[in-house]
């Protein structure tokens, strides 16, 4: 099959508008990465960076980690882990906490819950949360895990 | 004489339905930049030629800018019509450039689609600019910040081209009852 000139000729505008594109999305993603950069400089005071983890390895195997997730400061575990997940919580006054129901969809079902454990970088080893999650106010860099388990001391 | 005469009252009639067609599916609800106007201006240039493709380009978004459910086009109106005009003008140069004869193809699909992708391209460039001007934007911004607008306008244009257009014009020499284009499908 021979190409004529005028089909070559079009088919170079062609590759052109793709190399077009092409320029264009990644100028677009230029523009928005400046453009957060420099918002993240002008709020860099108001914000913290956390790590957190959701454990589904008893539901289907895997895990996930949001590093150096950026929240406001002040912020507690509940509101950071709105931040990376779809969360469904139910608040109860007695304890004037919140319970996590569901995390991305998966359910207390059963005996299995969702707990929280943060890092603790003294003894090496996570440590259960003690409190609602909308009860502890997160600190700059801390590590935090959801797991989807059977609590320890059901 | 009396023949030639209802063959172009058969192309005048044909070319205000074409346009009242176009200037229809302009207004009506649609997806952003997802649009028909440019492959009747071009079909139109494809077959009536150059000037008359020109003139229903610029006419449709003329009446677009006043009609649009978008809102009034303002200063941005001549350069939509100077856009969809070339796109009209490209559909007869390119009926030129393909000469009397011609068969069907692949190739010719993809060419059509093609140029639809570098006139849409160019269309898209022409309406930032002139979004960019009056409001003292730099044109490359306002260019990168419509990309996604300029992609889904150009992909969607490029598929309906490469996939309706020669079937159109098929159709349209069908409807006019002469073989004006000499038109065949290859075999």
């Amino acid at each position: 099959m021979e190409l004529s000139k005028r089909s070559l000729i079009i088919f170079c505008l062609g590759w052109l508008v793709s190399l077009a594109l092409m320029s264009s999305v990644a100028g677009y993603y230029y523009m928005e990465f400046q453009n957060l950069t420099e918002l993240l400089k002008r709020y860099g005071s108001c914000v913290m960076r956390v790590n957190i983890c959701v454990d589904y390895k008893e539901w289907n195997g895997t895990v996930v980690w949001c590093n150096d997730t950026i929240v406001p400061l002040g912020c507690n575990l509940l509101q950071a882990t709105k931040t990376v997940a779809i969360v469904n919580s139910t608040y109860w006054p007695a304890y004037q906490a919140s319970f996590v129901d569901a995390i991305n969809g998966v359910w207390k079902s059963g005996t299995y819950f969702w707990m929280w454990y943060h890092w603790s970088a003294e003894k090496k080893m996570w440590e259960y949360g003690n409190v609602g999650a909308d009860r502890y106010p997160l600190t700059n860099n801390e590590t935090l895990m959801w797991r989807y388990e059977v609590p320890g001391y059901s | 004489m009396k023949m030639v005469k209802i063959m172009e009252g058969k192309r005048v009639a044909l070319l205000t339905v074409m346009a009242s067609l176009c200037v229809g599916i302009q207004i009506a609800p649609r997806l952003p930049n997802v649009e028909f106007t440019s492959i009747i201006c071009f079909l139109v240039g494809f077959l009536f030629g150059t000037l008359f493709g020109a003139f229903l380009g610029a006419l449709t978004m003329f009446i677009n800018g006043f009609l649009s459910p978008w809102g009034f086009a303002g200063t941005i109106m001549p350069f939509q019509m100077f856009g969809m005009a070339l796109m009209g003008f490209m559909g007869g140069l390119y009926r030129k450039s393909l000469g009397r004869n011609f068969s069907t193809s692949k190739i010719l699909n993809l060419e059509v689609s093609f140029l639809a992708a570098f006139f849409t391209l160019i269309y898209d460039i022409i309406t930032n600019i002139g979004w960019a001007l009056p409001s003292n934007t730099p044109i490359i911004a306002a260019l990168i910040w419509g990309t996604w607008f300029t992609m889904t306008h150009v992909i969607s244009n490029t598929a309906l081209f490469g996939t309706a257009f020669f079937g159109l014009v098929r159709i349209m020499g069908n409807l006019l009852g002469e073989n004006v284009w000499s038109c065949q499908k290859e075999a």
